[in-house]
């Protein structure tokens, strides 16, 4: 099985070591892991602020960056949910396309769509792992799901088992499907409104030893607002998690 | 132009450029369990809202409970068709314009909705009696209970007055601190008297020719 | 297109968020509650039916009646008049005043009881009676208490959702004399008493329409307390202002829509009172108005009409249900939105009926999470639309230079995977605080967040070391 990794631009920057435990748990699971050097991002946050242009262009280049892949896997939810639901809505509508060619981007990005993946969703619905090992070992864990996982992807379940596969208490919280306030630029655009969501989150936040999700965004959001409420509550991405659960010892240790 | 002309010309402009969408059809008003009977749903419903159901299944026992009930009242609204038997058990009625006057009030329905819970009053049995008293009591025929509101407005659509109210149950609001009060214009307490079917011991407005008492 | 209305403000919106959270933090918590209640009972009311056939059913007939709309209207038109009340149409709001001003001076009316009506907040219908001397009393007790405080109302269904038990004894202790500790049916009873003698001596109702059917001629009307009963039956002349897009073309349709918006906005089976209005009193009537007057409304309609995009806002059956689940609502309430019409509806209607220019910046007051779309009764695409506006903002050069820079460059870099890695490694080490603070994008952050520690190694980085 041969996967080709796209860790996203802030997973390069902000949740390196995340991604390299996403690299372990898909070799663990069998996979031949590749990471094409060319990709950048998928232009998600140019799509959401309405510039169309910019995001159709990172749409393209990412299309071509994973032409040959058997399987597109992320790390993040928002960006896989970005290549699986709008890159074929997207595909073709630029006004200078002409047919044939705006014909052969929806054909391609469908395609494409049909063989990517968020991570969790990738190893719960394609491998088909379920108990990835004790490694987590009874932690509480509250698990934040990001609206595009949740809504555009529809992972909710698979992510939790696994992290209840793999030993881990996931904890009941009733503000766990409400939006973190991220958004992208409307973190900082509208900050007092975003911080407002954050502090619903943290504020329902029940006793746990770490707080996880698949995106992370989400997390930089959720960590940075605990970070200036002067909360220690650790925040720790899912694929760190996850692969934690293999191995019982947390590689990387810390906020991201 | 003029501002119906220019509305119209817009739209007629604009949907040119849309691809038509049929009208699905009627209402199937889909749930994943079957429907109660009508009179039980009725009930059922009406019951939740708050509201209040009687039967009786003789005039006798109608006058029974009607002339009790409306014995604690000094004066009463009634509604046009409330029939003379029914009017003369209780106190002496409020004239016509005056049923704000009244502490409680007999009305007449046209039919009911067990989907819904829902008495519907005809504008012909007159509005303000089925508005205005604090206490109300409404005169249904199990007969005209419809299983649900679209059959209900089926039924109606042939013959329609100036006015249909669909009254559910008691008057309520939560706009005080999200703090549920009941009576706030509407009666705040409502009695539906379902008679069984043959008691013909009314007739709707609709059936009515238009003499009046 | 709405006339110069400077009492709408959307432009303000950050300023009034961020306000309405630093200086009256309970309007977070009144509103978190309510909605959060009205959310849950809609849940259960959802669960009750068979919702996605329902919704799917009223998404078609919407759709149906929009893309017929001038038929219907015109049919409505022929209806109505048949059953002998009056058809008006009006362009815009100063249409709309006209009207009322001619009913006014020809009635020599003197008292109005409005019943509440968005579209009537939204045509500033009460403070033009005011200036014509009129005295308009609102009769649901949720925009009576917003009109004793001089407020617009903070939600579509629950204008005063956003003021507490308190502020409620406060107000009527001062307005109607009853006690401080009045409970909720005290002061419910003290408004009934006040408002009985409003409706009995009033010479005008003036209504919304939640829906009308085309076929019959009948003006829906959905509420739980009775005074839109009241308000239509006992006046001697009773208007009504719809909007162009409430048209649903069948009578029986009324059943499916009565039904599902009243489950989407407040979790009930069916509104407790709901008025089927076909005309004036008839003959053989003892009661009701001798006049009806149906005013259909453009307002902006039709510029929403025209986009092919945001013409779907048009189905839109006014339930709230959005409002309740919207987390950015929540926060705040409707006043913060500057206008009538506030949380994700809003934001896609105002470019419409506002233009984008003074909708600004309310299709950006989204963190486009998709809540809403869960609850829609309609099925309205909302993000998608919100993303649609986000477009035209930046078509039509309304955003920042800078802003549209930054994403140019963005997206070049991101077209050369060599220099957008080199590009990254430089935005890692930059220092956030000191810099962050400088830089707009980065001061927002930073105002309310700590800086994000980068990765040591970029992912890339390790990649290249080897990842065992």
């Amino acid at each position: 099985m041969n996967v080709s990794l796209f860790v996203t631009c802030l997973g390069d920057q902000f949740f390196a070591d995340a991604c390299a435990d996403a690299v372990r748990l898909l070799r663990h699971v069998g996979a031949e892991v590749s990471f094409p050097l060319a990709q950048t991002c998928c232009g998600q946050p140019a799509y959401n602020s309405g510039h169309r242009d910019e995001a159709l262009r990172m749409m393209k280049h990412t299309v071509d960056v994973f032409e040959d892949a058997d399987y597109v896997v992320l790390p993040s939810g928002s960006c896989a949910g970005m290549m699986r639901t709008l890159y074929p809505e997207l595909a073709g509508s630029s006004p200078e396309d002409d047919p044939t060619a705006a014909e052969t981007m929806r054909n391609a990005t469908r395609e494409l769509a049909a063989r990517t993946y968020e991570l969790s969703q990738f190893l719960a619905t394609v491998v088909g792992v379920q108990h990835l090992g004790n490694g987590l070992d009874g932690q509480r864990v509250a698990y934040h799901h990001g609206c595009h996982a949740l809504r555009e992807l529809g992972v909710s379940s698979e992510p939790v088992a696994l992290l209840r596969g793999a030993g881990a208490r996931v904890m009941e919280w009733s503000a766990d499907q409400e939006c973190c306030g991220f958004g992208g630029t409307f973190s900082a655009k509208l900050p007092e409104v975003s911080a407002a969501m954050a502090d619903h989150k943290l504020d329902t936040l029940p006793e746990v030893d770490v707080v996880t999700s698949a995106d992370g965004g989400c997390l930089l959001q959720l960590s940075g607002r605990a970070l200036r409420r002067s909360s220690d509550v650790p925040f720790r991405h899912l694929a760190s998690l996850l692969w934690q659960g293999v191995t019982g010892t947390a590689e990387s240790e810390g906020r991201t | 132009m003029s501002a119906r002309e220019q509305i119209l010309a817009s739209i007629r402009a604009a949907r040119e450029r849309r691809a038509q969408v049929d009208h699905p059809g009627r209402f199937g008003a889909w749930r994943p369990e079957p429907a109660p009977s009508p009179l039980h749903g009725f009930e059922t419903m009406f019951t939740q809202a708050g509201g209040e159901v009687v039967h009786v299944s003789s005039s006798a026992q109608r006058d029974t409970w009607l002339r009790e009930f409306l014995s604690g009242f000094d004066e009463l609204s009634l509604g046009v068709g409330v029939p003379a038997e029914v009017a003369g058990l209780g106190p002496t009625p409020v004239p016509h314009g005056s049923e704000h006057t009244a502490p409680a009030g007999v009305a007449v329905a046209r039919a009911a909705v067990a989907e819904t819970g829902s008495l519907m009053m005809d504008a012909r049995d007159g509005r303000r009696a089925q508005l205005l008293p604090p206490i109300l009591v409404v005169l249904v025929d199990a007969t005209t209970v419809h299983a649900t509101l679209a059959d209900a407005l089926g039924a109606v659509r042939a013959d329609l007055p100036a006015a249909i109210g669909l009254h559910s149950g008691p008057s309520k609001s939560a706009d005080i601190g999200q703090v549920m009060v009941k009576g706030v214009h509407g009666p705040g307490r409502v009695i539906a008297v379902v008679a069984q079917a043959g008691l013909g011991a009314y007739r709707h407005a609709s059936e009515r020719p238009s003499e009046r008492e | 297109m709405s006339g110069n209305s400077s009492t709408f403000r959307p432009a303000s919106y950050r300023e009034a968020s961020a306000r309405t959270l630093r200086d009256t933090p309970e309007v977070r918590d009144s509103v978190g509650s309510a909605t959060r209640t009205f959310d849950a009972l809609r849940t259960k009311a959802y669960a009750e039916v068979d919702s996605d056939r329902w919704r799917d059913w009223a998404q078609d007939v919407k759709a149906h009646a929009l893309t017929h709309l001038d038929e219907y209207l015109e049919q409505v038109e022929q209806s109505l008049v048949a059953n002998g009340a009056h058809v008006h149409w009006a362009s815009s709001a100063d249409d709309v005043h006209r009207l009322l001003e001619a009913i006014v001076v020809e009635h020599e009316v003197r008292t109005v009881v409005k019943a509440k009506s968005m579209l009537s907040e939204e045509l500033e219908v009460n403070a033009h009676l005011d200036t014509l001397g009129v005295r308009s009393v609102e009769t649901d007790l949720g925009e009576y208490i917003i009109q004793l405080l001089g407020e617009p109302p903070s939600h579509i269904v629950g204008p005063a959702i956003h003021r507490s038990l308190e502020d409620c004894r406060a107000l009527f202790h001062e307005e109607l004399g009853t006690p401080m500790d009045a409970d909720p049916d005290e002061l419910a009873a003290a408004a009934r008493a006040a408002l009985r003698g409003d409706f009995l001596a009033a010479d005008l109702g003036i209504s919304g329409g939640n829906f009308v059917a085309a076929d019959t001629g009948t003006i829906a009307l959905i509420e739980n307390e009775g005074n839109i009963r009241l308000t239509t039956s006992v006046p001697r002349i009773h208007v009504a202002l719809v909007g162009i897009e409430k048209i649903v073309p069948r009578f029986e349709d009324l059943a499916g829509f009565l039904q599902l918006t009243a489950r989407a906005a407040t979790g009930q089976p069916i509104g407790l009172f709901v008025s089927l209005i076909q005309g004036p009193r008839t003959a053989d009537e003892v009661d009701g108005p001798e006049e009806v007057h149906v005013v259909f409304v453009d307002n902006g309609r039709t510029a929403l009409y025209e986009d092919d995009t945001a013409w779907e806002a048009l189905r839109c059956v006014r339930c709230g249900a959005c409002l309740n689940i919207c987390p950015v609502y929540r926060q705040t309430g409707g006043h913060a939105y500057g206008w009538t019409y506030s949380g994700p509806i809003g934001a896609i209607i105002a470019p419409g009926l506002l233009g984008l220019d003074r909708a600004l910046p309310l299709p950006h007051a989204s963190s486009l999470c998709g809540a809403c779309v869960d609850v829609c009764p309609v099925r309205i695409p909302i993000p998608e639309l919100l993303v649609h506006w986000r477009e035209r903002t930046v078509e039509e050069g309304r955003n920042s230079v800078g802003e549209r820079l930054a994403m140019r460059s963005y997206a070049e870099l991101a077209e050369r995977p060599s220099a957008f890695s080199t590009a990254g490694e430089a935005l890692r080490w930059t220092p956030w605080r000191a810099v962050g603070k400088a830089l707009p994008v980065l001061s927002g952050w930073m105002q309310e967040r700590e800086a994000p520690t980068p990765s040591p190694k970029s992912f890339r980085d390790l990649w290249r070391e080897g990842i065992e």
